[in-house]
């Protein structure tokens, strides 16, 4: 490593580093991220025995309450999400004290009882991977940070490093030497959806920014952070256990109240403290239509039914971060827009991609000579990345339909099926020859997708998933592509002045 | 209406974006395979920043000002990633596709106002 000269060479220096060092952890939450804007599509998908009619929320309220008064009458919380267009099973947690663990079920609206689809994280997983990387939440909410503060650094690096931002604006020069196609690829895919890099890295690290600076809100209310929540218009200021046992009314009526109340169904309830006789019931109302992601709440009396309070209006600060954390969720768009952050986030996770190719193709020796073991490393870790995650994602959705629906712990060997198979696509990845590593760890997610289309019509076989099955499809033929172009690239490098401009002959 | 508006946005900021293009020489040589002439770069810089402003106030009209300027950043990433992708693969059908994109985005203007 030369020491660098300039401002500009330093800038180049750092963007070079900062990408390295996080790009494959960066890539994985690019790519679980982008996955996560289509999470009801995925966890519908990985549900097919569910209906897809919405059953009465008063109903499937009071079948939860008895389920978790018959499971844990003495617990400090449960939480039950009602059933809505996008899930219409009923979701229940429930927690003996407030540190954990927190028990999980899913349950059949019509029966009260636990459901019997299939055992599935569905795309809950992908979305929770994209922020803990399936760590214990506060280990991997952490790494995630600092390898978004590491991007931050690397984007704003980038654009220092970029003499040319507007003149290659529309620039990629496919036909030039491989590290020009790499370089303008990265700078297209990078400048072109720059404005949703930002938006994306900067309201991610906002997301996480009561954990990252807790030191506000340690001065200003003594750790008491759930004052603070109710003085920042968060939520309800809840109120301590009488103390004495109390029965409540069924949670139906209390979902049927709120529904008068604001003629809207509240997305899910709790009930803190239900054995007790000032057990407190808060429903909790989806977000309304607005960038900023908020959640009115109105809190009941459990016993009588009688409205405590509402959620009070959020100040400036509350709403600015609403409205960021609002942006980087995308809640609020409808199919059309949610494709394009979609394509934005492909873009992302294919900026990641080709800035780590690219390190490793401008230090590729000459012609035949042997490769030093850090460029390997480097090599190695990009194909095993690049190509075996989207390899372990096709897995986790394939394992999804050939595991036995009554397996045990079902849902582990899932996401099991997703780390195992990542991990062999990426060691095997390692034995290919070097000129045609690419296209060979390309065309094995390739048909991993391709097959899944097909075995979907062989298991679950349902008209509704079309849509879905299609879009699988369809990334199989973009990876196909992909390691067609890899493939070609490797095979025959034109000179480069046969086709300075244009292709139109092609 | 919201896809009507989205397309209405992509429609005009993509001949916007194609018309920038076509003022840098490089792109002109390879779409329409003669050099800019000087005369015309100006032109081209007028029509293409106009359309990216026809965008904008396309966008913020049919759905307001919360979600138009996000729904015009993202008009912009993915009609300037068709432009590319047009000067790569199809360039000399960059010239046709943007001149195409005007009438389609008059067509369009009716359904993306609609409540």
């Amino acid at each position: 490593m030369n020491r660098p000269k300039s401002f500009r060479q330093s800038m180049a220096w750092l963007h070079t580093w900062s990408g390295l060092v996080v790009g494959w952890v960066l890539f994985a939450i690019f790519v679980t991220g982008t996955a996560s804007y289509y999470r009801t599509e995925i966890s519908h998908w990985m549900r097919p025995e569910l209906p897809d009619a919405i059953p009465d929320p008063v109903a499937a309220a009071t079948g939860a309450g008895t389920f978790l008064r018959k499971t844990m009458p003495e617990a400090a919380g449960w939480s039950i999400k009602l059933p809505n267009a996008d899930m219409t099973a009923v979701e229940v947690y429930w927690w003996q004290t407030i540190g954990g663990p927190f028990h999980h079920a899913l349950l059949d609206p019509a029966t009260g009882e636990r459901s019997t689809v299939r055992d599935t994280r569905g795309g809950d997983f992908l979305y929770r991977f994209h922020f803990e990387l399936n760590m214990p939440p506060i280990w991997g909410r952490w790494i995630v940070s600092a390898c978004a503060m590491i991007l931050l650094i690397a984007l704003i690096s980038g654009i220092v490093t970029h003499r040319r931002i507007f003149a290659d604006f529309f620039t990629f020069r496919r036909d030039r030497s491989a590290q020009r196609g790499w370089l303008d690829a990265h700078n297209v895919m990078g400048v072109l959806a720059l404005p949703f890099h930002l938006m994306i890295v900067y309201t991610g690290l906002v997301t996480l920014a009561s954990m990252l600076m807790p030191w506000a809100v340690k001065t200003g209310y003594h750790g008491d952070i759930r004052r603070y929540y109710a003085d920042a218009g968060l939520m309800i200021a809840g109120r301590p256990p009488a103390g004495r046992p109390g029965a409540g009314l069924p949670l139906g009526e209390i979902v049927s109240r709120a529904i008068a109340a604001t003629g809207e169904t509240p997305e899910h309830v709790t009930v803190s403290n239900p054995g007790d006789a000032a057990a407190t019931v808060t429903a909790y109302f989806e977000e309304p239509p607005g960038l900023a992601h908020l959640h009115p709440q109105i809190a009941y009396d459990a016993a009588t039914g009688v409205e405590l309070g509402r959620v009070g209006e959020a100040g400036a600060a509350t709403r600015t971060g609403a409205v960021m954390i609002g942006l980087h969720e995308a809640h609020f768009a409808a199919a059309p827009l949610r494709f394009l952050f979609f394509l934005c986030g492909l873009m992302g996770a294919g900026t990641v991609a080709t800035g780590l190719v690219l390190w490793t193709v401008a230090r590729a020796p000459k012609n035949a000579a042997p490769e030093g073991l850090g460029l390997r490393l480097v090599r190695i870790l990009n194909l095993g990345t690049i190509a075996g995650l989207p390899t372990g994602l096709a897995a986790y959705f394939l394992a999804n339909r050939l595991l036995p629906v009554t397996l045990d712990a079902r849902a582990d060997w899932e996401v099991g099926a997703f780390f195992t198979v990542w991990v062999l696509a990426a060691m095997a990845s390692a034995l290919y020859p070097r000129p045609r590593a690419w296209s060979i760890a390309l065309t094995v997610p390739a048909f991993a997708f391709l097959a899944i289309p097909v075995i979907d019509s062989m298991t679950a076989g349902q008209v509704r998933f079309v849509g879905f099955d299609g879009a699988m499809a369809l990334l199989g033929l973009l990876l196909f592509l992909a390691a067609r172009l890899a493939g070609r690239r490797a095979l025959a490098r034109r000179p480069a002045k046969e086709r300075l401009h244009g292709t139109a002959e092609a | 209406m919201t896809a009507p508006a989205l397309l209405l946005s992509l429609l005009l900021a993509f001949s916007g974006f194609s018309a920038l293009a076509l003022s840098q020489d490089r792109h002109h040589r390879a779409v329409i395979r003669t050099p800019v002439a000087r005369s015309r770069i100006r032109g081209l810089r007028a029509a293409g920043w106009s359309g990216l402003g026809l965008s904008f106030a396309a966008a913020v009209t049919s759905v307001g000002w919360c979600f138009g300027p996000v729904q015009w950043i993202g008009s912009l990433t993915g009609s300037a990633l068709a432009v590319v992708a047009l000067i790569a693969y199809r360039p000399t059908a960059l010239r046709a596709a943007a001149l195409a994109a005007i009438p389609l985005a008059a067509l369009t203007l009716p359904l993306a106002l609609m409540r």
